[in-house]
């Protein structure tokens, strides 16, 4: 196992997904927009409402809950078109044909889509932190964590594991569907875990136990659930990932 | 002699669900010859080469690559092969220019930098694409393509090159500067040549070695000059007349040297043996019976004729 081999293939699949606008445009888009909604939200609501601290605890769960989503939908459109756009546009046989292992590939192609998402989740809660802070200050509001420790939690222990069941999703399903849209859909679902994460406590609302244990006991949970996502789909995607499976499916 | 085989095939076979693409395949291919698999379409013969280059696993059977078995050492096998797939004008990156192209495939074969970088100028320029460098590889034509894709199989001088259908696409003159470079590889540099092919004369021209694959079996195989030998031993000619036909057809019928009449259209269609020395007699009986000869032709020999033919011999 060459990590430097897999560096060339992820840094090529990243240029080339970067190739098509709407890979481009989607993964700065959704870049931008986690940190965007975040940082207008908290600040906004302070500034409509003075009196907003009485309810903003039920509110911060969203944020971090967005920007772990937003960070995970570029791993999806990138690894679609660097495991289901190779195959599309019949590259994958000369690039099989290289002294590549199966190893070396899968690490490649999963970096492709990992680092930029990756990136995305740690610039993008950074920016937030950052921006919703410079806001409250200039407002004169009591400065805070935005996302707050729970959410912190939720973006950093769940969003890496859940970037790499999409990339898994994508090599189970990658000889399924022959389209690069398809399969960016498809593996796209994977977001709605966070869909829970922003649910369950909703649910607690009015009930007896403290919002704050409620909230921590759901982004753990939720943590769970991606541990568990990524143990069944790592191992059925590395049980699929082999060449001649691959070249059979073109 | 011992020949030191660069490819060695034995007993292979592939199968996909009911078809059974490649029955029991064995051949061999010397070192720094150039090897020609002729056959007609889902004859198998792609499917034999992306066993050799290791994307397939052969259901039973063993093969070896530059010393690499292909099961046991498929990493080695690739590092010594230098490939060009089927339609390989469709298998580039389009959105990368044709010099990004050959420098990523450089990279996975760990060609050093500086090397790349002279092999890539030379292989462009070789096959007038250093003009085009700079272009996406999909702005390209299919032949420019074709040859791209060429020079992506030679890129890190490779051992052994096995290439599928490398001149389909190509114009006549690119086509021939291709074979030339093939043979100029093969001779000079000692590298080995796989080639898939239909084109008979092409490989007729340009390999040392052929087999013959149909449906998934080999039907012949050996060198090509003894099989041009054997060719030509048996060949088809056309006789026009201008009329009688029917007295010329009985005629050619009681000739020994003779197998075969068959009438197609004005023409007679005749297999004769040996036809140095028999045409002559043929002519003669004809033109003593009266019969006016418009033309004695030669056919060509298609791929088609040559497997009727071999077919024809298995069975006698
Ligand atoms: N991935 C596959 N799945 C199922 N069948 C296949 C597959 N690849 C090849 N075949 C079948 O195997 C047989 C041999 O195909 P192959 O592509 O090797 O033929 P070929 O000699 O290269 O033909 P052509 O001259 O058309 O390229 C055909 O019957 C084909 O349909
Ligand atoms: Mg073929």
């Amino acid at each position: 196992m060459n990590l430097s081999k897999s560096l060339v293939v992820a840094k090529a699949d990243i240029k080339m997904a970067m190739n098509y606008k709407y890979v481009k445009f989607g993964v700065l888009g959704m870049g931008a927009m986690g940190p965007l909604f975040s940082v207008l939200s908290v600040p906004m609501i302070y500034i409509l409402d003075p009196n907003a601290s009485s309810y903003i605890e039920f509110i911060l769960p969203y944020i971090s809950s967005m920007l772990a989503m937003f960070a995970i939908i570029p791993a999806a459109l990138i690894s679609a078109n660097s495991f289901v756009g190779e195959r599309e546009q019949n590259t994958l046989e000369p690039l099989l044909c290289t002294p590549l292992t199966d190893m070396e590939l899968l690490v490649g192609k999963s970096l492709s889509a990992f680092i930029p998402s990756i990136l995305i989740l740690v610039f993008g809660t950074l920016i937030t932190e950052i921006a919703s802070n410079i806001l409250l200050f200039a407002f004169g509001f009591p400065m805070m964590l935005i996302p707050d420790m729970p959410g912190l939690f939720l973006v950093f222990a769940s969003g890496p594991p859940m970037i790499f069941v999409v990339v898994f999703v994508m090599i189970i399903i990658s000889g399924r569907v022959s389209r690069v849209y398809e399969a960016y859909q498809v593996s796209g679902v994977s977001v709605l875990v966070y869909i829970f994460s922003m649910l369950v406590p909703t649910m607690f609302i009015g009930s007896s136990m403290p919002f704050g244990q409620v909230i921590w006991f759901t982004n753990i949970l939720t943590f769970m659930i991606s541990i568990l996502l990524l143990l069944i789909t790592s191992y059925l995607a590395l049980r699929m990932f082999n060449r001649d499976r691959m070249i059979t499916q073109i | 002699m011992e020949l030191n085989n660069e490819v060695i095939i034995n007993n292979l076979v592939k199968r996909f669900d009911e078809i059974v693409a490649v029955n029991e395949v064995s051949l061999e291919v010397p070192a720094g010859s150039i090897f020609g698999l002729l056959g007609p379409n889902g004859a198998g013969k792609s499917t034999t080469l992306r066993l050799l280059c290791t994307l397939l696993r052969p259901d039973s059977g063993t093969a070896s690559v530059a010393g690499h078995d292909i099961l046991e050492e498929p990493v080695n096998v690739r590092e010594c092969t230098g490939v060009l797939p089927e339609e390989g004008s469709h298998t580039l990156y389009p959105s990368l220019t044709s010099y990004e192209n050959l420098e990523y495939f450089a990279k996975l074969y760990d060609v050093p930098e500086e090397e790349a970088k002279k092999r890539i100028e030379d292989l462009l320029k070789f096959m007038d694409l250093w003009e085009r460098r700079n272009d996406p590889a999909g702005e390209l034509s299919t032949g420019n393509r074709q040859r791209l894709a060429l020079c992506r199989a030679l890129l890190h001088n490779p051992s052994v090159l096995l290439l599928d259908e490398p001149t389909s696409s190509l114009d006549p003159i690119a086509a021939k500067r291709v074979r030339e470079l093939i043979l100029k590889l093969a001779k000079q540099y000692g590298q080995t040549f796989f080639i898939n092919s239909h084109n008979l004369a092409e490989v007729q021209r340009l390999c040392d070695y052929i087999a013959i694959i149909d449906e998934g079996k080999i039907l012949l195989s050996g060198r090509t000059d003894e099989l041009r030998r054997r060719l030509q031993s048996k060949q088809v000619f056309k006789l026009r007349v201008a009329d009688n036909i029917e007295t010329a057809k009985s005629i050619a019928e009681g000739l020994d040297f003779i197998f075969d009449v068959s009438i197609e259209s004005d023409s007679l269609m005749l297999t004769i043996l040996d036809p140095v020395s028999n045409n002559s007699v043929l002519i003669r009986k004809l033109l003593n019976a009266n019969i006016a000869i418009i033309e004695l032709a030669e056919e060509e020999m298609t791929l088609e004729d040559l497997y009727l033919q071999v077919i024809k011999e298995e069975e006698q």
